[in-house]
């Protein structure tokens, strides 16, 4: 087994995740808060399997095929949500929607 | 002998519940008719007790049955137990007999109430209970009878609940009764503590045997004592008992005279060998009797209401019979107990009629003159109150001289202390008691009684014959019940007692001649005297600072009010407005606001921007992140 | 079995009341039959019952968190089963009255009722630690929602000071629970040991004082009693606090031996103090409720009393007088809102004067009036008597304070029955008849029940420990079975 260590897929993980942390802090578009938090869930799927392989069991990498498929079925109820709201011509502004104030 | 027992307790409870169960089904006549049958039928019960126990041999003469455990816990255990002895008998055959007869009085003297219904049921009750009372065999069922009577008392003397001196009288004498009570269960928790047990025998095989120290025996009967000073209106307890005069009359005849208010002599009786081993406590209560019987006395002397100053002889009378029971004289005490009922009854009920025709008229300065247009209830009233005086041969002479008569045989600094008072009570007695029959009877007729003479009341003669049948077997019973003691030639009252309370003093026959001679004269000098200042127009006490003192009743009732009932109201409204309202309820407020104002304030923090959110959520992650590097 | 029936059968039929989109007439039927159904289940259950036994009865049990030694299991001694049948009557009682005055939105309202009875009758039952922490709080919410949403003007209030007080008692019990259980290593109440750490008793102590309640953790006593509905009133007053003498009676005493002698001085000290506080109170306050609301409270410490004595009258004493006293204020409670239902008020300064033509009512209010002041002969002074006797060896000032509370309870009670009866008539008054068929079908039984009891006190006070040994009972717990 060769290629690189495991400090270089946290790495990347890290960054992924923080480029997923500033898209959903940063941007208004709901489309593309969704589309950050995938970005981080990917760098949390990163991590797992870079730690499979690390340590040789395969129990990190059922993990991230959950996640895939916990992502799938997240993505799909938030685009059913942004389509939704796109079809009843409601401005696409996460700040626009703050029915929880207390 | 038991089954007697049992139908003389049941029947009045069985007939209480009828009226009650039935409610409105049955007509007020009805209700009337049942409570008065059944108060009869447990009459019936204790003949059928006391002819049994006479065909029995002396030692056999006391029986216990028990129904059904009625407290346990661990050891100690109560039960439904029946004791039918001789001292129980006597009790139940006056308690249900005098019962029956003044209940079938009150059919006569109610009519027309709308509440009639209400009252037989608690007639019978009362009856109920004092029979409970009468005829337990352990102090905590005696308690609880002790306790109904209160309670029946309570409602009747209430009974008029429209009028508030009723109400405030009933609550007085509820109050004090249960101060009574209070010391009493008191004196029982120690001796549980001590014997663990509350039945007749063990407790006071206890007491007589020494096992128990002289301090526990003094403090359980000091809080047997308090019980018996309340329920017997005695000195210091004794302020609720004028004020019941608020009751309708037969309620004053039954439970203010007959009945109830001796249950404190009955229980000394019963209790005699606590009392005995406690000598102190013993003498306690028959000093206070004397002191009762005086102060009584001479404040029944300037009463205006007819039924305060019966009220007064009645307390007055009953502290002759805690004398008695005091001295140990018990077969003397109870006996005067019997003759008191008759005679105190009847004088109520002769009243009653009085009262009644009158319509309802109690001030015997309205009065006057009745003895022409009411010849029989004059006649009856005339034996009560020669028997209350204690003219021979009425009931009262046999009676209450014996008590004196022991007295003088006692002996001693205490005998004679006894003795001298009550010689003067003696006296005392023949004042008051014919000053009220002059008052009333005689004299020119006020106002009030003419017209009532010519009224329509006048033409149902004196009464219904419910009314006068009761008066005249009682004044029957005032005249010749005493004729069971004359002293030296038969005594089968007290020797039907003796098994059960051995008498502490037995005067000689010489002894008890002597000292009734002597307060027969002093008695007849008293109702002399009375006459005397009656056609005088004077009054027995003349104004100045002792008739001031009398008229206030030397002043216990505004010295309860200072001492007991305002500083204990005063607590009360002070716990409540300085303490639970400004600091705990306050307080409350304070927090209570507080933690709404606080929610409200949290609240703005939810701004509803999901990306405040995800940034506080992100910012605190990291934090948690970064302790946990830095700590490990 | 029949125990986890007990607790099932009003659960159930809370959830069939949310779900089932009922009519709000079969829903007050559905809540009925569930109660009534409670009450046939333990009539037919004592009948089998053996009160002489020393095990558990109707017991069942079952492995819930396994690693934490938490598990479903419960059981029924003698004076669980009284207290279990106390609750199911008040609350049969309790919900017949809100079927009389009609509770607007009855499907939460049954449901939240029902829920209530049935986590209480878990609570009674529970042979588990964290099985009673978990119905002792679950009791709790449909109380906050019930005064919440249905109470007085001021309910808002009332609802804030009761979480707070009670959300407070139950944290420190919580710790307790959690920090005697883990250190025992179960929560199984008959193998857990004893403990002798002050703290954890001294958790579980503020809890129950505070549900209790005992001086001075009463301030949510006033305002919630008087702005809850009548007939949660009635539970909250004559049910809830019984889970104090249920907690202090299985888990205090048995396991707790060494802090229980410790603080009995204290103990004992403020249950006088909360007796003579509360009867004077009840003596000052203007309204049926309050009366009846400190008299409760009053009444509690006497309980303590007879609780903390640990000996056998005080024991028998606390069970029986528990029952008449939750009899006692359920019933007044329910009275009081049949008399501010029609009366408009429940305050003496406008009430008085009804006993005039009103029989029935008269008769029930003198009745409960002399039961709360215990006249003797009755079943509430067979329970005092108890009490006190029992308190007394511990030492006489005691029963002497308790005496003294016989006094004032009937200085309280007697103003209390002439305020409603007697006295000059109130303009609140004025167009109320007698009492007719539903009131009396509500307030009759739960007298009904006293009146037997003052005939035979022993029905209870033999029966609610084996072989009415009630101390020996005790410290046989001290020491784990099996």
């Amino acid at each position: 087994m060769s290629g690189p260590g495991i400090p270089w897929y946290l790495a990347v993980s890290a960054i992924l995740f923080a480029t997923g942390v500033a898209g959903v802090l940063l941007r208004r578009s709901p489309l593309i808060v969704l589309l950050s938090l995938e970005i981080m869930l990917n760098a949390a799927n990163l991590a797992f399997v870079g730690f499979s392989r690390l340590h040789g069991e395969m129990d990190g990498q059922i993990f991230a095929l959950t996640v895939m498929a916990v992502a799938a079925a997240e993505v799909c109820v938030g685009l059913g949500l942004i389509v939704a709201m796109a079809r009843r011509r409601l401005p696409l502004d996460v700040d626009v929607f703050s029915e929880l104030k207390g | 002998m038991i089954f007697g027992g049992w139908l003389c307790l049941l029947a009045p409870l069985a007939g209480f519940l009828a009226i009650l169960l039935a409610g409105t089904r049955i007509t007020r006549r009805q209700a009337g008719i049942l409570s008065t049958a059944s108060v009869f039928v447990g009459f019936a019960g204790a003949v059928i007790a006391f002819v049994d126990m006479l065909g029995r041999d002396t030692a056999d003469r006391s029986e216990v049955t028990t129904a059904w455990t009625w407290l346990q816990a661990g050891e100690f255990k109560v039960s439904l137990d029946l004791l039918v002895d001789p001292l129980s008998v006597v009790m139940m055959l006056v308690v249900s007999g005098i019962g029956g007869l003044i209940i079938l009085y009150s059919n006569g003297y109610m009519k027309g109430n709308d509440e009639e219904r209400r009252y037989f049921a608690y007639m019978a009750f009362f009856v109920f209970s004092m029979l409970l009372l009468v005829e337990s065999a352990n102090l905590l069922l005696l308690l609880a009878g002790w306790g109904l009577v209160g309670l029946a008392s309570y409602l009747l003397i209430a009974f008029d609940h429209h009028r508030p001196a009723a109400v405030t009288a009933g609550k007085k004498a509820f109050l004090m009764n249960a101060v009574g009570d209070a010391t009493m269960a008191l004196g029982l928790f120690l001796a549980i503590a001590k014997t663990g047990s509350l039945d007749f025998g063990p407790v006071f095989q206890a007491a007589s045997s020494g096992e128990l120290s002289d301090t526990v025996v003094t403090l359980i009967a000091l809080g047997l004592l308090g019980g018996a000073l309340a329920k017997s209106a005695q000195i210091p307890l004794h302020t609720w008992l004028p004020d019941a005069m608020e009751g309708p009359t037969p309620v004053s005849a039954l439970i203010h005279a007959a009945t109830m208010v001796t249950a404190g002599v009955y229980l000394i009786c019963r209790a005699h060998p606590i009392f005995e081993a406690a000598s102190a406590v013993q003498h306690l209560a028959a000093l206070l009797g004397l002191a009762t019987l005086l102060v009584a006395g001479v404040v029944a002397l300037v009463q205006w209401d007819i039924k305060r100053v019966i009220a007064y002889s009645t307390m007055s009378q009953i502290g002759y019979m805690f004398v008695g029971a005091g001295i140990g004289a018990y077969g003397f005490a109870m006996f005067h107990l019997v003759t008191h009922a008759f005679f105190k009854g009847l004088l109520f009920l002769a009243a009653g009629l009085v009262i009644h025709r009158l319509s309802g008229e109690q001030d015997m300065r309205q009065m006057g003159g009745l003895r022409r247009s009411m010849p029989l209830t004059h006649l009856t009233f005339l034996v009560g109150t020669l028997a209350l005086v204690a003219i021979i041969p009425f009931a009262g002479f046999w009676s209450k001289d014996a008590i004196i008569a022991s007295s003088f045989a006692l002996g001693g600094a205490l005998g004679w202390v006894l003795y001298i008072g009550c010689l003067i009570g003696s006296l005392l007695t023949g004042l008051y008691s014919f000053r009220m029959y002059f008052y009333v009877f005689h004299g020119e007729p006020s106002a009030k009684v003419e017209a009532a003479a010519h009224g329509e009341e006048a033409h149902h003669g004196e009464g219904d014959l419910s009314m006068t049948v009761p008066v005249v077997v009682l004044a029957i019973g005032a005249t010749f019940i005493g004729l069971l003691q004359i002293p030296g030639v038969w005594e089968p009252f007290a020797e039907f007692l003796e098994d059960v309370v051995p008498p502490l003093v037995t005067p000689s026959t010489g002894q008890e001649w002597l000292s009734s001679m002597i307060s027969l004269a002093l008695a007849t000098f008293g109702s002399y005297v009375a006459w005397r200042a009656f056609r005088a127009g004077r009054e027995l006490v003349s104004a100045g600072p002792i008739r001031t003192l009398l008229e206030h009743k030397f002043w216990f009732d505004d010295l309860y009010d200072a001492v007991f009932c305002r500083p204990a109201q005063m607590v009360a409204a002070l716990l409540r407005e300085q303490i639970e309202q400004p600091l705990v309820q306050g307080g409350l407020d304070e927090v209570a606001d507080g933690t709404i104002e606080a929610a409200s304030v949290a609240g703005r923090a939810e701004s509803g921007l999901l990306r405040t959110y995800a940034l506080a959520f992100a910012v605190a992650v990291s934090i948690l992140a970064l302790v946990f590097l830095v700590v490990r | 079995m029949l125990t986890t029936l007990l607790i099932a059968v009003p659960l159930v039929a809370a959830v069939v009341v949310w779900i089932l989109p009922l009519s709000s007439e079969s829903t007050s039927g559905l809540a009925l039959l569930a109660v009534l159904a409670e009450v046939g289940l333990w009539v037919g259950g004592a009948r089998n019952f053996d009160f002489s036994s020393q095990t558990q009865q109707y017991s069942a049990s079952r492995e819930w968190f396994s690693d934490l030694g938490i598990s479903y299991s419960v059981g029924l001694y003698g004076f669980q089963y009284w207290l279990v049948g106390l609750t199911i009557v008040v609350g049969a009682a309790a919900i017949g009255y809100a079927i009389w005055a009609g509770r607007e939105r009855p499907r939460a309202y049954y449901g939240l009722m029902l829920f209530l009875v049935g986590s209480l009758v878990g609570m009674f039952s529970s042979q588990d630690l964290l099985l009673f922490y978990v119905f002792f709080e679950a009791m709790l919410i449909p109380i906050y929602v019930l005064i919440g949403v249905w109470g007085g003007p001021r309910r808002l209030k009332a609802t804030v000071t009761f979480v707070l007080y009670t959300m407070l008692g139950s944290m420190l019990m919580l710790a307790s629970v959690v920090a005697f259980g883990i250190t025992q290593g179960t929560f199984e109440l008959s193998e857990i040991g004893t403990s002798s750490n002050d703290w954890i008793f001294l958790g579980f102590l503020a809890a129950f004082f505070v549900k209790s309640p005992i001086l001075p953790f009463h301030g949510w006593l006033r305002i919630t009693y008087t702005e809850a509905p009548p007939e949660l009133s009635a539970i909250l007053s004559g049910v809830v606090p019984k889970a104090a003498v249920f907690g202090l009676v299985w888990i205090v005493l048995p396991h707790f031996p060494g802090p229980v002698d410790d603080f009995r001085g204290l103990v004992l000290v403020l249950a006088a103090a909360t007796l003579v506080y509360g009867s004077l109170l009840a003596f000052r306050q203007p309204d049926i409720r309050g009366v009846v609301a400190y008299s409760s409270m009053a009444q509690m410490g006497l309980i303590m009393f007879g609780i903390f004595a640990v000996n056998d009258l005080g024991l028998d004493g606390a069970i029986l007088h528990s029952v008449n006293h939750g009899l006692v204020s359920a019933g007044f409670f329910l009275l009081a809102g049949i008399i501010e239902t029609r009366a408009g008020t429940g305050e003496f300064a406008r009430l008085g004067g009804l006993a005039k033509g009103r029989p029935a009512l008269a008769s029930i209010v003198l009745m409960l009036g002399m039961f709360t002041l215990a006249v003797p002969g009755s079943t509430n002074f067979a329970g005092e008597f108890a009490i006190l006797a029992g308190v007394f060896d511990r030492g006489w000032g005691y029963a002497a304070v308790g005496a003294a509370g016989m006094v004032l309870a009937a200085m309280y009670a007697l103003r209390l029955i002439s305020a409603i009866l007697h006295d000059r008539r109130g303009s609140g008054g004025t167009d109320t008849g007698d009492l007719v068929g539903g009131e009396l079908v509500l307030v009759i039984p739960l007298v009904a029940i006293l009146a037997v009891l003052s005939a035979y006190p022993a029905l209870i006070s033999e029966r609610s420990f084996p072989l009415d040994q009630p101390s020996s009972f005790i410290s046989a717990q001290e020491t784990p079975s099996g």
